[in-house]
């Protein structure tokens, strides 16, 4: 218990107090380090104690279950909460080495952690959206962040798009309570198999809508492009490897959780929109060439793969979904912050990022590959692992696109309005590598030995469809 | 603006400062909290704002500039008195004098944590808004560099609101 | 009385998605007040019960659902913080292209697109040219 409340507390505190100070300041930044660490730490702490023995549940002001706000952590909700943090915390000790540019920036970055902290452990419907605002909004000051002017429009798209999804959340969470008189997650899932079938349809679409919208799958994806290609390559790291995980768990959690009776009737739904995600993300990248974009329009089709994972369902299905979202959430934060820099490794740690987007071994996201071919056979689908072979080419074809134009020509180009021409950069700081490379290692790490992963999706996948692990 | 509404802008402001006191320390036994008192104290200073103009309001009402800082202050008494039961091992957002047991009096109020959960909601709210105003007040120059504080002030906002809230 | 909420929250989000969709800066951060207002009426509504008051109930009558109306002022004040920031990012879009107008924010940017297009050409322009030298 209070492993869960350190874990929420200690970020908070640190993230308002760090408001007040000048975020350039590298004694800031490292604070701001040092509390992600410590959320980190209280994440492990509680991920200890949650793995082998189950859910810990506060029940806030010692009320009794159903009037106070619930706060629960599971095995879906460490997992993601882990990951996360991890993932911000690459990038905010990326950003501090490379030199903060605005003041508020630490002091965000941390906020932003605790909000994801809050809605991955929040056992409440309507706190989940209040903890998923808080990181909202610190995002959408995050993309303003950086001295490029032409940011502000993406910026303001951003804002409105994903504020618009925010409010059909909060619609969808009013309906919620509306028909089955509780925001508490588990009675919720309870009581929504006796609910009037078209109103539970109706509230499962507009979850889905505002969670698509999050993520970034294809027929709400239009603000994403725009977004990641121009913010900071650390923002860039921080929207895809942790704020996208919103959408994945929010999917997970209130697809497979909540509604699950409307998530099988609409399975053919998400397979399709999945699969012209993936098809879709993958054919724009291919034809990209900023590097940044080119990432943009593939975590688009990545997003598919989840949701095609999420429609097929089932045991192996749903682990499949974790399982991809944990890796592709990885790589793609190892991408974005070793795509921005150069000199001896990181173009290893590059190469690594791109083998595993493309799910090629021994990188880690072959595994997720293979999990997602294991739900295609598992469903006799031929249509489907052929979808799931053409996108793997396909992500192939342009991760190594990628690789060629930054990395195979030698010198650095940088890429930007003041480059007329090809500058030679200098070799960026060794510590700052070596973050890309500790993210790669670890990409590398759960690669070649994945039984602690596998088991981990399978256990947080468990707590769903609530059966036997595997 | 005429003579007026300067005179009654200037008139308003004690009284309205008054009332959000009361409304504050009234919450526990009447209608009232900490957010409407805040937004109440906002309305008078914004008042003063539209009246007098960004630059006299603060050079007449100095204690202005310490807006931002009082919100964070705010936000962390009211974290404080959420999270300060985790030391006694209770739940969270417990409050001492516990239920049933008696608590201490001054006068009509009764002080317990919730007070100072209100109040923490109160500079919150209050710094918040009031920092808001001053930045839409005095808009940033032509390509002035610098974030503009109210969005950065604006992340706390909503997540203290939402213990005060239930 | 939910059929009424239902229009109203209906129509405050037509109103607001409208406004959006306008050419004008401030317009749109209306519109998304609105379309924010409209949620908080569809919060009040999921839980309208008549009754007496939650925080003392007398035992004749049941007590009104209290949850709707702490829903509701959060809902509330979450909608005023990103009103701030909404705000915010406009002034500083007036600051920078002293302009209030989507159009001008989108011709800003595809301007800024179409240079960052051209750049990289001349770049892979010079890489091809740099590698022919080579290769003779």
């Amino acid at each position: 218990m209070t492993a869960l409340a350190l874990a929420l507390l200690l970020p908070w505190v640190v993230g308002v107090v760090l408001l007040l100070a000048d975020g350039r300041r590298k004694l800031v930044g490292w604070a701001a380090v040092a509390g992600l660490l410590a959320n980190l730490g209280a994440l492990i702490w509680l991920a200890v104690r949650v793995l082998p023995d189950g859910e810990q549940t506060i029940v806030t002001g010692g009320w009794t279950d159903g009037v106070g706000i619930v706060l629960r952590a599971d095995a879906l909700g460490v997992v993601f909460a882990l990951l996360s943090s991890l993932v911000v915390l690459a990038a905010l000790v990326h950003e501090v080495l490379e030199g903060v540019r605005s003041r508020t920036f630490p002091a965000l970055v941390v906020l932003l952690a605790t909000g994801l902290t809050g809605l991955f452990l929040t056992g409440d419907v309507f706190n989940f959206y209040v903890f998923f605002e808080l990181a909202m909004i610190a995002a959408y000051v995050l993309t303003a962040y950086g001295d490029d002017r032409h940011q502000l429009g993406a910026a303001l798209i951003f804002a409105v798009v994903n504020l618009v999804g925010s409010f059909l959340f909060l619609i969808a969470v009013a309906a919620t309570y509306h028909v089955t008189g509780t925001l508490e997650m588990s009675e919720v899932a309870a009581r929504m198999a006796d609910v009037e079938p078209n109103a539970a349809i109706l509230i499962a679409v507009t979850f889905f809508v505002a969670f698509g919208t999050k993520l970034g799958l294809f027929p709400f994806h239009f603000w994403l492009p725009a977004v990641y290609a121009g913010t900071r390559p650390a923002v860039a790291a921080i929207l895809s490897g942790a704020l996208a995980n919103i959408g994945a768990y929010g999917l997970l959690r209130f697809g497979a959780g909540l509604l699950p009776n409307e998530l099988e009737l609409g399975s053919t739904v998400l397979i399709v929109i999945g699969s012209s995600s993936v098809i879709y993300g993958a054919l724009l990248a291919v034809s990209r060439r900023d590097p940044a974009e080119m990432l943009a329009y593939s975590a688009i089709g990545q997003a598919g793969y989840v949701l095609v994972a999420l429609g097929v369902g089932g045991p192996i299905g749903l682990a499949a979904a974790v399982l991809y979202a944990i890796l592709n959430a990885l790589s793609k934060a190892l991408l974005f912050l070793s795509g921005a820099l150069r000199g001896a490794l990181v173009a290893a740690a590059f190469a690594v990022g791109a083998l595993s987007l493309a799910g090629m071994p021994p990188a880690a996201g072959f595994l997720g590959k293979l999990q997602l071919f294991r739900t295609g056979v598992e469903e006799g689908s031929v249509a489907l692992i052929v979808l799931l072979f053409c996108g793997g080419a396909l992500s192939f074809v342009y991760a190594f696109q990628l690789y060629q134009h930054e990395f195979w020509r030698g010198d650095r180009v940088a890429v930007g309005t003041d480059s007329e021409k090809g500058v030679p950069a200098e070799p960026s700081g060794v510590a700052v590598r070596a973050v890309s490379v500790v993210l790669a290692l670890l990409v590398l790490g759960l690669g070649i030995w994945p039984e602690p992963l596998l088991s981990l999706s399978a256990d947080a996948a468990a707590v769903l469809h609530g059966g036997a692990v595997r | 603006m005429s003579v007026l509404t300067e005179a009654i802008a200037r008139l308003l402001l004690a009284p309205a400062l008054m009332v959000a006191g009361a409304i504050l320390v009234k919450g526990y036994v009447d209608v009232g909290d900490g957010f409407s008192a805040a937004v109440i104290v906002t309305l008078a200073v914004a008042l003063q704002y539209l009246v007098l103009g960004a630059r006299r309001t603060e050079e007449e009402i100095p204690l202005l500039r310490f807006a931002p800082r009082a919100a964070i202050a705010g936000l962390l008494i009211a974290l404080a008195s959420g999270f300060f039961p985790l030391l006694f091992g209770d739940p969270l957002f417990s409050h001492e004098p516990g239920p049933g047991k008696r608590p201490i009096h001054v006068g009509r109020l009764e002080l317990m944590t919730p007070v100072l959960f209100d109040v923490g909601v109160f500079l919150l709210v209050a710094g918040a808004l009031i920092a808001l105003i001053h930045h839409l007040a005095e808009p940033p120059e032509l390509e002035e560099e610098g974030h503009p504080a109210p969005a950065a002030a604006s992340p706390a906002a909503p997540a203290a609101r939402e213990e005060a809230s239930r | 009385m939910t059929l009424i909420f239902a229009i109203a929250a209906g129509v405050v989000f037509g109103a607001g998605a409208f406004l959006v969709l306008t050419n004008d800066l401030v317009r749109v951060v209306a519109g998304m007040v609105l379309i924010s207002q409209s949620a908080v009426l569809v919060v009040i509504s999921s839980g309208l019960t008549r009754g007496d008051a939650p925080i003392l109930p007398t035992g004749d009558k049941t007590p009104s659902d209290p949850l709707v109306q702490a829903m509701a002022l959060t809902a509330i004040v979450i909608g005023l913080a990103v009103t701030a920031l909404l705000l915010a990012i406009v002034a500083r879009v007036r600051a920078t292209l002293r302009s209030l107008e989507v159009r001008e924010l989108a011709r800003d940017e595809a301007e800024h697109t179409a240079e960052l297009e051209q750049s990289l050409d001349t770049m892979h322009e010079q890489l091809a040219s740099d590698e022919a030298k080579e290769e003779q």
